[in-house]
């Protein structure tokens, strides 16, 4: 395990541990609301989409307004939130900030890949795939792409560390 | 000419918001107002962009020592006359003779020298990679037009004399000279561009060739991020494998959200337990693996024991109904994960039960947890 001294970091400096502040605390909630004796499949998969959301939240909430594709996902969360206590819907696992799943956007698009031609099916999908793409020409959209691809690094290791950690430490 | 200033500034204002790199290469576009933008730190209308432009510079660097960059960021000439129409170019004094000795281009060359003799020394003495687009000559008019800075002309057409080897148009030469002659200190608002050789000079196309070049630049970048993609060559092919990475790093995302739901219910994460947890605690906090789950169980002999069981043995026929449903109804890779779990989780869930346990390790996973991520 750690042996090594406590390193505190300043919090407040980096992606990587203001994403881990935000999401350990939204995790702490999420776990805190379920009880543990209700721990059936469905229980779980709500749970699993509540986590999945607060992931993306804590990431793009770590990021703020500073980019495009933050931005996007954090008006697609308040949107979404104030439709939502709007309706009053039951269905909290509504929440799929991300864009649909992929293997559908790869589904919808037929074209050929030529080589000109193809880079507009690309751009197209990228667009999809980086949220709020569709209104970004390639430019700014190759870059979101480059942060956005970066902060997902970021998130997964984070996340799997946090797996690893409990599976290990039990 | 504030229009113009105006514009670039609020292009460059929002372009700082996204990122340097943005704000430089797309400054590139306008090469006039970027010429005179970036060589003027001091002036107010352009220190958000010279400020990025400076940044940026190793970004210029690295586009354009890319041999197979054009002429890349080449100002059209119709689009800069289009342009014409609606902005103004500054004839501050001060903006044209800070042009004339700075050059961001030269990555921080010597700026300390003006006028005509600093472009050639400048030009011979930076690196000229740097200087390969920023001028476009305006094929249509010549004098007619407000005339960019004579030393920013001349440095940009000595440098790219020095850089290119390929044939030039003798008409952008016989422009390049009269505008010389005909403009003095001043800074000219156009920059010129040399065209490569064979490549069309059509307005149009330059600033087609400057938008290609852009994009080029971030596509660079995008495979230096997405492990792979050096190797392959087309953009098709590197666009493809960058939204592989991207729909694989959120499916990654979702699985790890699942499997979190699924390890979860045992752990709380008690934030607060954490960061007033001193230092000195943590070595209490080394448990060996085997330790808690002993450790726990004894907890719970004075406590609720009944209720314990009979949670380890929900959990115990939990976990492989879980497995089985999980896979019927998710992914695979989960039924692993979860029956990995419950062995596991039947310890941590004791932990978790007991009020005295709980506290130790919401605070002992969780410190450790913090201090493996940071």
């Amino acid at each position: 395990m750690m042996n090594t001294p406590q390193q505190v970091k300043n919090p407040s400096s980096s992606l990587k541990s203001r994403f881990i502040t935000r999401f350990l605390g939204a995790l702490t909630k999420i776990t805190a609301e379920d009880p543990i004796s209700s721990s059936s499949p469905t229980r779980i998969f709500q749970r699993y989409r509540r986590i999945k959301v607060a992931s993306n939240k804590s990431m793009a909430y770590s990021v703020r307004s500073r980019r495009i594709w933050s931005r996007a996902m954090l008006s697609r969360f308040r949107s979404r939130r104030s439709a939502f206590s709007g309706r009053r819907s039951s269905v909290k696992t509504t929440n799929c900030t991300t864009s649909p799943p992929p293997a559908l956007i790869k589904v919808t698009i037929n074209e050929k890949k030529t080589a000109k031609g193809g880079l507009d099916m690309q751009t197209d999908e990228l667009r999809e795939l980086v949220p709020g793409g569709e209104a970004m020409d390639v430019c700014n959209l190759l870059d979101e792409t480059a942060h956005y691809i970066k902060c997902l690094t970021t998130q997964v290791q984070v996340m799997r560390k946090i797996v690893d950690f409990y599976h290990l430490s039990k | 000419m504030e229009s113009k200033a105006g514009t670039t500034e609020t292009r460059s204002n929002i372009t700082a918001s996204d990122g340097e790199q943005v704000a430089a290469l797309e400054s590139l576009q306008f090469t006039d107002e970027f010429h005179r933008l970036i060589l003027a730190p001091t002036s107010d209308n352009v220190t958000s962009l010279t400020a990025l432009l400076e940044l940026p510079a190793s970004r210029a660097l690295e586009l354009l020592h890319s041999p197979a960059s054009a002429k890349l960021i080449a100002a059209p000439a119709p689009s800069f006359e289009a342009l014409k129409g609606n902005f103004l170019f500054p004839s501050n004094t001060t903006l044209i003779d800070q042009a004339a000795r700075s050059s961001v281009f030269a990555g921080g060359v010597n700026n300390t020298n003006n006028k005509s003799n600093a472009p050639e020394t400048t030009s011979n003495n930076s690196t000229l990679n740097l200087e390969k687009a920023v001028k476009s000559e305006p094929a249509e008019t010549e004098s007619s037009q407000p005339l960019v800075s004579d030393p920013a002309v001349e440095k940009r057409n000595f440098k790219r004399k020095d850089h290119e080897k390929k044939a030039k148009d003798s008409t952008k030469k016989s422009k390049t000279a009269a505008n010389d002659s005909s403009v003095g200190p001043e800074m000219l608002p156009y920059v010129h561009v040399r065209a490569r050789r064979g490549e069309a000079t059509d307005s149009h196309s330059l600033a087609e060739r400057a938008r290609r070049e852009k994009i080029n630049a971030r596509m660079k970048l995008l495979q230096e991020l997405v492990p792979g993609c050096n190797k392959i060559s087309g953009t098709a092919l590197v666009l493809d494998e960058i939204i592989n990475h991207v729909q694989s790093l959120q499916n990654q995302v979702e699985f790890l959200s699942m499997r979190l739901a699924a390890v979860n219910p045992r752990i709380d994460f008690n934030l607060n337990s954490i960061f007033t947890t001193e230092s000195g605690s943590l070595p209490d906090n080394k448990f060996p693996s085997m330790v808690m789950p002993l450790i726990w169980p004894e907890v719970q002999v004075n406590g609720n024991k009944q209720q314990h069981q009979q949670q380890w043995q929900f959990d115990a026929l939990q976990q492989p109904v879980w497995g089985r449903e999980v896979c019927n109804n998710y992914i695979t890779p989960e039924n692993s994960l979860l029956s990995y779990d419950s062995s596991a989780n039947s310890a941590t869930l004791h932990a978790n039960q007991t009020e005295n346990g709980a506290m130790k390790s919401e605070v002992v996973p969780t410190v450790r947890l913090v201090e493996r991520l940071l």
